[in-house]
């Protein structure tokens, strides 16, 4: 991998395009160069993947003792005294990039048009910033296919095409015409996924990505490939022909099924979610994101509980006896502090239940800690103790009423859920309708955490923010923390107001704001899950 | 350019007005019997018995360009769509059931009464499947969902009402060059 520059990374004096400027010593220059504003068009590099160098897109001029010299950035090492020119000051350097710009499209089908990855594609960018050329192909003869001679056929104008849709596994599908051979993809399972399904066969321009004979791409991060893919050539086949990638608008917000956090885009147009993308944090997730969290969005709209009667929420936590408020890992700080303030307004009688009947698993290393309490943290930073359910099994004799608050448990282990089928009044709050609804005898309807604000607190100690997509199914929905502040009798309306009650009890909270929370978080301090 | 134009005052029979009344009613009595006897030489066209003679490059209503296999040639890129700027073009796209053709538009509406006849729609698209030139300028329904146009209407024309040197129209089904295009896309029917 390369060593990506840090707030610590030692600065270093390079002259670059005849000035002096302070870069990062400790990485390489396509990096260094990023860090002071340079861009460097790429392709087959990618920060987080091991450096290949085969594209040749990013060649710079570095003097050496021959005199300036072409090399490419990303494969060499900052050293201070370096000399480099950019295209800037280098007509040479402008010219090359644009010559591999024109042999890069050169087989590259012209199906923007209809390719999914057009509007975040790395060729089309790249030209727009160093090719800029004219095709000098003769028409009649057009692009060639050169690709796995299996998928070979000829298309209604007489030209040799292929491999336009060869399945590569039940995720993704590959387009061979459309691949630069980068070999990202190939990079990524070797190195990231760590089980090498994708390979290069074959040589020279006839060189085309395939899995082994008889094997499928299938993998929980294979997802990802088609993320780092520059090209349109690995699609996945849950958004291929959905949307245009410009009609969509982008949310950034945290994955809230795994106590790692993922940070995530949710990418939606007219209300309804088309994907989610991994948001590039390179404390958290970097840029990976797995299947599941990936493909949840499918389900964010179905199955919801509609808003209903607050009422009777109220009547039904009036019932007489102890009453047990069950939270799962869902619940955002927000919804943490509104939790409290219910238990305050019950008075003792209440008690605050936190877990999941989910295991948890170990950690994969990538995007995924394995705990499925994703504010595990949170609880732990309010004060809560954060893992108490089994503690609920036993003693669920002593509880009159049930109230659980975005957490499926008889969903996640009808086994021991059982235990609490004793606890006559069930009061469910969730967002979907969920086995823990069906076995409720009120429920209310509130937002998923796609549709909040809020703040989470990953395993690692990191303050999280979530932003509210407008992708919610029923305006009248509200969310958890503002439903259980209307229970607990002192209506909070803004997220902001419940994080401003967090954060006079927990100094560490001291300070932020939703202003202050950068988008790759804010590590507190001494905080650990 | 600039014309002037001088305007002599009126003198003072004219500013009696009453012989100029008399003067402007007898251009409306001319008129009169012009339309009574003789009809064809007036400039107005008698609308609706005689329709205007539109121009072909005239932005009129849509039509849907089709292969000569009969499927449109629509590759539901959505470039229309994004140029629209009355948003009035609703696409839905799938995967396309003929091989060789990658992606195709299972819907494909125009809300006639959104948009705004601008044509950008016509120079948007990178396969000419749309064109403005079907001289159709007045079309009534009884509601407003009638005008919203679906694809079956969008594709249902006929090449013989195009010139014979329009060649993509003639290419498509029952136009003179299908016989052609046919063979050359290895779909000959014998």
């Amino acid at each position: 991998m390369p060593h990506l520059p840090s707030s610590s990374s030692p600065l270093v004096t390079i002259k670059v395009d005849g000035k002096d400027v302070q870069v990062p010593g400790d990485t390489n220059l396509l990096e260094a160069l990023q860090a002071v504003g340079i861009e460097t068009p790429h392709i087959c590099y990618h920060p987080y993947l091991p450096v290949s160098g085969n594209c040749r897109q990013c060649l710079v001029e570095v003097e050496g003792p021959r005199g300036m010299g072409l090399v490419i950035s990303c494969y060499t090492p900052v050293k201070a005294g370096m000399v480099v020119a950019t295209p800037a000051s280098s007509q040479r350097v402008k010219s090359t990039r644009k010559a591999v710009s024109e042999f890069m499209l050169v087989n590259h089908p012209l199906d923007c048009p209809i390719c999914d990855k057009a509007g975040e594609c790395t060729l089309q960018k790249n030209y727009m910033e160093a090719g800029q050329n004219e095709s000098r192909l003769r028409g009649e003869v057009g692009k060639h296919y050169h690709g796995n001679p299996d998928n070979e056929f000829v298309d209604s104008k007489g030209q040799t095409r292929g491999g336009k849709r060869v399945d590569l596994g039940p995720r993704v599908l590959l387009d061979e015409e459309r691949c630069v051979q980068c070999d990202r993809c190939v990079r990524f399972m070797r190195h990231v996924a760590g089980d090498e399904q994708l390979q290069l066969a074959a040589r020279s321009d006839h060189t085309y990505i395939t899995t082994f004979p008889g094997e499928k791409l299938d993998h929980e991060y294979d997802l990802c490939v088609t993320d780092i893919c520059p090209t349109g050539a690995l699609t996945g086949k849950y958004f291929r022909f959905q949307q245009r990638v410009w009609m969509l608008s982008r949310t950034p917000s945290v994955s809230m099924d795994d106590s790692l956090g993922a940070n995530i885009w949710i990418d939606h147009n007219e209300g309804h979610v088309w994907r989610l993308m991994p948001r590039c944090n390179p404390e958290v997730n970097r840029s990976w994101l797995s299947n599941t969290s990936r493909l949840a969005f499918e389900k964010f709209a179905e199955n919801r509980l509609p808003a209903s009667d607050i009422e009777s929420v109220k009547l039904a936590l009036q019932t007489q006896g102890k009453v047990a408020l069950v939270a799962g890992g869902e619940c955002t700080l927000e919804d943490i502090v509104a939790l409290k303030m219910l238990k305050a307004s019950l008075g003792d009688r209440a008690e605050i239940f936190v877990g999941s009947f989910r295991p948890v698993v170990a950690a994969d290393g990538i995007a995924k800690s394995g705990d499925p309490v994703a504010n595990r943290a949170g609880f732990k930073l309010l004060g809560l103790a954060a893992d108490n359910l089994a503690d609920l099994v036993k003693r669920a004799s002593e509880f009159n009423t049930l109230m659980t608050i975005n957490n499926d448990l008889w969903g996640d282990d009808a086994n021991q859920a059982k235990a609490l089928e004793g606890i006559e009044n069930r009061i469910t709050l969730a967002a979907f309708n969920t086995e823990t609804a069906h076995k409720a005898n009120v429920v209310f309807g509130v937002n998923h955490w796609s549709e909040v604000t809020g703040t989470m607190v990953n395993c690692n100690g990191i303050l999280q923010k979530l932003s509210a997509a407008p992708t919610a199914p029923d305006a009248e929905l509200i969310p958890t923390f503002q439903a259980l502040s209307i229970f607990a009798g002192t209506p909070i309306t803004e997220a902001l107001e419940a994080f401003k009650v967090a954060s006079k009890e927990v100094p560490v909270l001291l300070g932020l704001s939703y202003e202050t929370i950068r988008s790759t978080g804010a590590k507190l301090d001494g905080v650990q899950a | 350019m600039v014309r002037q134009i001088k305007q002599t005052p009126m003198n003072w029979v004219e500013r009696l007005y009453i012989f100029e009344a008399f003067r402007g009613l007898f251009t409306t009595l001319k008129h009169f019997l012009r339309g009574l006897f003789r009809y064809e030489t007036l400039p107005t066209v008698p609308y609706p018995e005689i329709k205007p003679e539109i121009p072909r490059d005239y932005r009129a209503k849509h039509r849907l360009m089709l292969r000569p296999d009969g499927t449109p040639r629509c590759v539901a890129c959505f470039m229309c769509a994004t140029a629209c700027p009355a948003h009035c073009i609703y696409i839905e796209a799938a995967p396309s059931v003929d091989g060789r053709i990658e992606k195709r538009a299972v819907r494909f509406d125009i809300d006639h009464l959104v948009c705004v006849f601008c044509g950008l729609c016509v120079e948007a698209c990178p396969v000419d499947a749309i064109r403005m030139d079907t001289q159709d300028t007045s079309y009534v329904h009884r509601n407003r969902e009638d005008f919203i146009t679906p694809m079956y209407d969008l594709t249902a024309w006929d090449p013989k009402q195009y010139p014979q040197n329009d060649t993509q129209s003639q290419v498509a089904p029952g136009g003179s060059k299908n016989q052609q295009a046919l063979e050359a896309w290895g779909l000959k029917v014998h």
